[in-house]
């Protein structure tokens, strides 16, 4: 037996308290577990009610200056919380080199996007007049003496729309190949299309630097958005990359899959392609940002 | 109603040995030949689908112009007969000239015989030297963003020409749309 009229007032007092904060604690764990258990619950009704084979995607991304003085690329990934209900937009911008404030028109068209979150997924034009406004003001301000490019992917459902202005990148890795889904705005596409109607050859239309110029960026007048005018299947094990061209200047498509593939974490994949370009040591390394997103199955 | 639009290129080579042959009567009727994938005797296929195409022959049911064009064609003819009709596609194809359909975010290649179509399905048919550039994922891409028939098959080329500059042989391929 423990002679409790031994201890000291104080000692009685703090024990006393002691037991206090421990039934709270208790009880604040077990009302924390019950709310998540409760959203967990709700969650898993949401996600059964799309079936069995509804894929959820995992996301990770990396944002890099390279040897550039500023960061002309800017990202926006909506809130994973909502995916069951909106789906998931994922985007990348990337400030027109060599033109003045690049950086802010990246970051004005991600946070723009964001600002119009969600998006019908139903309705890929209500997403397109979005866009197109946000260029439109871009135009207004700048008048061609600034731009950016956007690659922005909508998935929900086992499906994706994809949206892209300029030329930076949507690649789908599926079955081992890496697959560029956007096609580049630029003068190259252009001159090819009049060569074969020709019925040439198109070596030349790959020798003139300047014919990498942009047709179409946003911030360009009236500018044309390429998108899926119905959504893409997509299945488990595929990956999409959402990124800018620093990426695949340094790291081209047939590269992608080695340091990219199902068997590891989006995560992982983000981290490897991003120390890939890295360890390239380009010295000209422009700015490069991507979204690696890996479709799986719900573990819950 | 059905959009199409054909691409005939040398590919760098000096013939062109392929060919599309179209009828719109009764119902649309293409054939697509392989000339150059054939070692020899394009010239004597060729003649079939030519005098077939012109006359009245054409207009026969499917499964008769198959057999009539199969018992004519000489050995090893590399070629494929599509024929769009109501709302449903019959193919017939021999050697190295596919058709692939892309109907809800997702493409097939298009089977012999009869297969069901929808308003916004899309269907390309090329010779294995144009197929053969493009992985599936890249020609379901360009069906999704492309506006049209014409539109999609650029896509396409521009795809092709980044990987051989066109240099590769004879290209071939016809892109269809199902309109409403």
């Amino acid at each position: 037996m423990i002679d409790f009229t031994l201890l000291t007032d104080r000692m009685s007092e703090l024990i006393g308290t002691a037991g206090v904060l421990f039934v709270i604690a208790v009880l604040s764990f077990f009302y924390i577990a019950v709310l998540i258990l409760i959203n967990v619950i709700k969650y898993k009704k949401k996600i059964d009610a799309k079936g069995d084979d509804f894929l959820l995607p995992e996301i990770s991304y990396f944002l890099e200056t390279g040897k550039r003085e500023k960061q002309e690329d800017a990202f926006y990934i909506s809130p994973m919380t909502d995916y069951v209900d909106n789906g998931l937009i994922a985007c990348v911008s990337d400030g027109m080199g060599g033109l003045p404030d690049g950086e802010v028109v990246s970051k004005f068209t991600t946070h723009s996007l964001k600002e119009s979150y969600p998006y019908s997924f139903e309705d890929p034009e209500s997403t397109v007049e979005v866009i197109k406004d946000i260029s439109d003001k871009v135009y207004e301000k700048y008048k061609l003496g600034s731009g950016a490019t956007l690659v922005l992917v909508h998935i929900k459902d086992n499906h994706m729309h994809f949206f892209s202005l300029g030329d930076s990148n949507i690649i789908l890795i599926r079955d081992g190949k890496a697959t560029l889904l956007n096609q580049k705005q630029n003068y190259v596409s252009a001159i090819i299309q009049k060569m074969a109607e020709g019925n040439m050859t198109t070596r030349d239309a790959y020798t003139d630097n300047r014919a990498r110029g942009l047709i179409n960026f946003l911030g360009n007048y009236d500018c044309k958005v390429l998108y899926s005018k119905s959504p893409m299947r997509i299945y488990e094990d595929d990956i999409i990359i959402v990124s800018s061209d620093g990426v695949t200047d340094t790291i081209p498509l047939e590269k992608l899959y080695k340091y990219v593939n199902p068997q590891t974490s989006a995560r992982t994949s983000a981290e490897r392609l991003k120390y890939a370009v890295r360890n390239k040591k380009n010295k000209r390394q422009d700015n490069y940002t991507g979204i690696v997103i890996k479709m799986e199955r719900s573990f819950i | 109603m059905i959009e199409y639009y054909q691409f005939k290129h040398n590919g760098g080579r000096d013939e062109y040995k392929d060919a599309i042959f179209l009828s719109i009567v009764p119902s649309m009727t293409f054939a697509v030949l392989y000339g150059s994938g054939m070692e020899d005797g394009a010239g004597e296929a060729l003649n079939v689908l030519s005098k077939v195409f012109a006359g009245d022959e054409v207009q026969l049911e499917f499964d008769k112009l198959d057999k009539l064009v199969f018992d004519r064609m000489p050995k090893d003819a590399q070629y494929m007969l599509l024929r769009i009709k109501n709302e449903s596609v019959e193919c017939s194809k021999y050697g190295g000239v596919s058709a692939k359909i892309v109907m809800g975010g997702e493409m097939r290649l298009l089977p012999n015989g009869y297969f069901g179509l929808n308003a916004g399905d899309r269907i390309v048919c090329g010779t294995d030297n144009f197929i053969g550039n493009l992985s599936d994922e890249a020609i379901i891409a360009d069906a999704l963003v492309a506006e049209n028939s014409s539109e999609w098959m650029n896509y396409m080329v521009r795809r092709i020409s980044d990987i051989n500059e066109l240099t590769c042989g004879n290209l071939t391929a016809l892109t269809l749309k199902v309109k409403a």
